[in-house]
């Protein structure tokens, strides 16, 4: 793509019709139905929901204020959530950055076919679905005869109930997750690195610079915005990640440790139908959310200046 | 191939450096990929022998079983429609909206994209008890309207990429079309369509894996296993019957097969198609 070309491209071609705008808006008039619709009318309708008390089946709804609020933050188990998703986040953390980050940069050293392939099967994880996945563990981990037991029973460790010991069972939901955080990472980081400022390293090579030096001070600081991006992404998105896995297998449990808030949401809105509670815990995602996204963004511009 | 690496390498080292960069990848392949690898395997041992490490004769007897019990082919054929419907709703909304923003209303463009990042910010998990009430209002519990429509909605990546595409586009030929009085809708159908065509195919790729993947609105949606995706019915076969590992591991292994098999027959493709959508 030549420079004139993508300039060209900018410029829009058929805006000087007579009634250009109309034409325009009927073109984009179905993606802002659909947004519209199924993601901004159900925030609004989130925030209104969390200030009623109802089952979601109830003829009528009672207005109760804040009175949700109160409730869901004097609830032990919505605070166990919240801190176990932030448990998540800092657990899943190395696996969204650091180990996909090593793969991505192996696999770029050495391009070539045996480097395609590798990629392609690294790949895999995210493929499958996630719930085979989850099932496949609960076969592994399975405390009367599953082949983790299996091995650990030979080498004279005592058997473990994996996923219904409160002390193993995050760690396992965490390790379960991991494998498709590190392999959709993995491939961002190689798209970032596919964009890397190449002549950069052909000039350190001349200078005769050692693989280890050319990574350490030429590659990785180039990645830097691609690391801090997905470590924050990780943070946001680490209970979604889990969410599966925590639904296929263990519901939350065992003693609620590998609850977090977007499960807790789900229990209590089709488990108990506190809508309203449900709704009030949606509401402070939302706003945590907001608030961390305004956060990023003031980082982003003090960097900027500077 | 030693000449492309971009690492330098005394010769002698290479093959050292080669010897563990191989150990290095296939030990990672091995880690990431051990229990589905192991699942799979096992779901050709008998289900006395399912367990353990001691090697017996592969057979096939929890697959007809699974077969005949589980409606495998209902399950995969309502998830088919669900993820080819919701890839295709997808690409034609992105389309439309790609063209527009960046050809008819530019002045609309910084706006909508805004709107559509914020949206890609929203933790799905957030939305559905409205969502929930709305699709059940509209009488669509139990339907494959259901399942498509809703899901529409999460279309920002599609248009993101595809408004890049766009905009990447040499458009002489967009402007010669224009030049000799083309409505917009030639334009996009004769000029700018088949230029996308690449990726086109490769956000519709995306969205069908993405959707087919899809856990929480199936879930919440279509309840009953003759009208839910197979993502579902697995996990209702996990709680019918948790300790029938044999049919299980079958299930799962018939569950993930359509996926595998399309990425089996075109991994770089679909690699390729995700890091684009990823370096945005």
């Amino acid at each position: 793509m030549t420079a004139a070309a993508t300039l060209a491209a900018q410029a829009p071609v058929v805006a000087r019709r007579r009634r250009p705008g109309l034409a325009g808006w009927s073109y984009l008039l179905p993606l802002l139905l659909v947004v519209g619709v199924w993601i901004y009318l159900p925030v609004l309708a989130t925030v209104v929901l969390s200030l009623l008390d109802w089952n979601l089946t109830s003829p009528t709804a009672e207005f109760v204020g804040l009175d949700n609020l109160r409730r869901l933050l004097s609830e032990p188990e919505f605070a166990q959530a919240a801190g176990q998703t932030l448990l998540y986040a800092v657990a899943l953390l190395p696996f969204s950055t650091a180990v996909p980050l090593l793969l991505a940069v192996l696999l770029w050293a050495r391009p070539g076919r045996a480097s395609t392939i590798y990629r392609s099967l690294l790949f895999v994880p995210a493929m499958v679905a996630p719930v085979a996945v989850a099932v496949a563990w609960r076969f592994l981990l399975n405390p009367l005869n599953g082949l983790v037991n299996e091995v650990t029973g030979r080498v004279g460790l005592p058997a473990v109930n994996w996923l219904g010991d409160p002390a193993w069972a995050l760690p396992v939901i965490v390790v379960v997750t991991a494998a498709r955080v590190v392999a959709f990472n993995m491939l961002l980081f190689s798209a970032a690195l596919s964009g890397l400022d190449r002549r950069a390293v052909e000039a350190a090579r001349l200078e005769g610079a050692t693989g280890f030096e050319v990574v350490w001070f030429v590659v990785l600081p180039q990645l830097r915005s691609t690391t801090v991006l997905l470590g924050l992404l990780s943070v946001v998105l680490a209970g979604q990640w889990s969410f599966t896995n925590v639904s296929v297998l263990t519901q939350g449990g065992p003693d609620g440790v590998t609850d977090n808030v977007y499960h807790r949401i789900h229990t209590l809105g089709f488990g108990y139908f506190e809508t309203g509670m449900a709704s009030t815990a949606s509401v402070l995602v939302l706003v945590f959310f907001a608030l961390a996204a305004l956060a990023a963004e003031a980082v982003r511009r003090r960097r900027g200046r500077s | 191939m030693a000449g492309r690496e971009l690492l330098p390498d005394g010769a002698g080292r290479a093959r050292v450096g080669g010897l563990l960069w191989h150990l290095a990848l296939c030990g990672a392949v091995v880690s990431l990929l051990f229990a589905v690898v192991w699942a799979l395997l096992s779901s050709f041992r008998p289900t006395s022998r399912i367990y353990g490490l001691t090697p017996s004769w592969p057979t096939l007897e929890h697959y007809t079983r699974v077969l005949a019990e589980w409606p495998v082919a209902t399950l995969v054929g309502n998830t088919f429609v669900m993820a080819s419907a919701v890839a295709v709703g997808q690409v034609v909304i992105g389309c439309l909206a790609a063209f527009a923003l960046v050809h008819l209303t530019p002045r609309a463009r910084r706006p909508v994209l805004a709107l559509l990042t914020v949206s890609l910010a929203i933790p799905p998990q957030a939305l559905i008890i409205p969502q929930y009430l709305m699709a059940t209002r509209l009488g669509w519990l139990n339907t494959e309207a259901g399942l498509i429509v809703p899901q529409l909605g999460s279309s920002a990546l599609a248009v993101l990429v595809l408004v890049q595409h766009v905009r990447a586009m040499p458009v002489s030929a967009a402007q010669a079309a224009r030049l000799e009085g083309a409505l917009p809708r030639e334009v996009l159908w004769y000029v700018v369509l088949p230029a996308l065509r690449p990726a086109i195919a490769a956000v519709a790729v995306l969205v069908f894996i993405t959707t087919w993947n899809e856990y929480l609105w199936p879930l919440l949606i279509t309840p009953r296993t003759e009208d839910t995706t197979v993502q579902i019915g697995l996990s209702q076969f996990v709680t019918a019957e948790g300790t029938d590992y044999g049919g299980l591991l079958a299930a799962s292994t018939l569950t993930s097969l359509p996926i595998l098999l399309v990425y089996l027959v075109a991994a770089r493709r679909i690699t390729d198609a995700f890091m684009q959508a990823g370096a945005r």
